[in-house]
């Protein structure tokens, strides 16, 4: 059984309409869910604590555990110095993801800098081309590509570009693209997702990844930025316990990947 | 004997409120299938749509759907499904979305898993329900499914014996 994730469920303020769609979510079948900030220039906003959310988390269809919510900061990236790698802050999000406008930035995004997920806006035709060094390299260090289809779904003109960007991103990177939506109900179930990958380029094996594997992938990748080179995986003791009282695990490394093993 | 073959698609129509889920009705359902395939896959599409396109079961209680496609061409139909955002019916829009359980070859295999699926709600209901009564209600439904070995249907699933369809 393969584990569907979806990694994009945009925040609102608004409590009850998160809880729903966490709910849809759980019953579609989807195991883990990211909520995603959009980063404003002026201020990063804080996560809210999951357990604030909603308590208990609803079971996933098909499987007995809750389902698995994430937290997820994206940054819209028209300069450089909007990301900056070393804030605090960004270690409150269990993901991290860009957004780059220009091909610099992108260039940049894809070899240098810490993240795990690089957007790629459907909204207009992009302004740049992809070329092969970039993506490849941004394959090669574990990074995903992400396009939004929830645009495909409302309006034709953005169905359009969709599709474009999505097939051009699919022949540039062979593969390694996750979908992804954005709600109010336009949440789909997982096989729908990966009929939609169809339209898009990929082969029946690709699509499917692209929900399942690759998103599990790019969680694993989020865990290990997080760790001293994928070795030492620090885990609070406590909810409250301040960075001191951490106790430190020890986990096998498979170097070759440098993925971390965790065992929950 | 050349046997024509078809693949029928097990849907669920989520919708945000679930009153509304009773206005549906397998002709609006239909109907906003072929639009929506026509819109995403033009002429094409909908000249597919039209050769053995049909909806063959709604439960607008539960709101599942059976839809029929010829199977040469049903993940082409089955892409065009996930653009649905609202059905149309007697005048008024209900905004949902499908969700595609299960693929079959023919009705009695959609029709088994559809039982399943069922008795699965039946029991994830249980832990959600509010009073003492329904919580009785459930797990009589839930005993109703496992206890006879003839009568194995939920009490949800109207029974359906239409075998798949030999030369038409």
């Amino acid at each position: 059984m393969s584990v569907f994730m979806d990694l994009n469920v945009n925040y609102t303020a608004d409590k009850s309409q998160l809880q729903s769609l966490i709910e849809t979510a759980a019953h579609l079948g989807f195991s883990t869910v990211a909520i995603n900030y959009v980063f404003e220039p002026t201020e990063i906003p804080a996560p809210t604590a999951i357990s604030e959310l909603m308590d208990p988390l609803p079971i996933v269809q098909g499987r007995s555990r809750p389902i698995r919510v994430l937290n997820r900061l994206t940054i819209v990236m028209s300069d450089a110095s909007h990301f900056r790698p070393t804030a605090v802050e960004y270690r409150r999000f269990d993901l991290l993801a860009v957004q780059p406008t220009t091909e610099k930035l992108f260039h940049a995004a894809c070899m240098i800098y810490d993240v795990d997920i690089i957007c790629i806006s459907v909204t207009e035709k992009l302004p740049f081309f992809f070329k092969r060094a970039p993506v490849n390299g941004a394959i090669e260090r574990g990074l995903v590509f992400e396009v939004s289809y929830s645009a495909a779904i409302r309006d034709s003109t953005r169905r359009r570009y969709t599709i474009a960007n999505a097939v051009c991103l699919m022949e540039t990177c062979k593969g390694k693209v996750r979908p992804l939506p954005v709600p109010p109900l336009d949440l789909r179930g997982p096989y729908d997702i990966t009929n939609l990958g169809l339209l898009f380029g990929l082969s029946d094996g690709e699509a499917k990844e692209a929900v399942s594997s690759t998103c599990r992938s790019v969680v694993l990748h989020a865990e290990t930025r997080k760790t001293a080179s994928g070795i030492i995986y620090t885990v609070k003791s406590c909810s409250d316990s301040p960075p001191a009282d951490c106790k430190s695990r020890l986990h096998p490394v498979s170097q070759s990947s440098g993925w971390l093993m965790v065992n929950e | 004997m050349v046997r024509v073959k078809s693949r029928y698609l097990l849907c669920e129509v989520n919708v945000s409120d679930r009153s509304r889920l009773l206005l549906l009705d397998d002709r609006a359902v239909a109907a906003t299938v072929k639009a929506a395939v026509a819109r995403i896959h033009g002429d094409y599409g909908a000249a597919l749509c039209s050769i053995r396109f049909s909806v063959k079961y709604l439960n607008a209680h539960t709101g599942i759907v059976f839809l029929r496609f010829p199977k040469k061409c049903y993940r082409l139909l089955w892409s065009a499904l996930p653009f649905i955002t609202c059905i149309e019916t007697r005048g008024q829009k209900i905004s949902c979305f499908l969700n595609c359980l299960h693929v079959g070859g023919t009705m009695r295999t959609c029709q088994k898993f559809l039982i399943r699926y069922n008795t699965q709600q039946l029991h994830r209901m249980l832990p959600k329900c509010k009073n003492e009564e329904e919580k009785q209600q459930v797990q009589k439904a839930i005993l109703n499914c496992s206890l006879t070995g003839r009568n194995k249907e939920a009490f949800e699933v109207e029974s359906e014996s239409e075998e798949d369809e030999e030369e038409e």
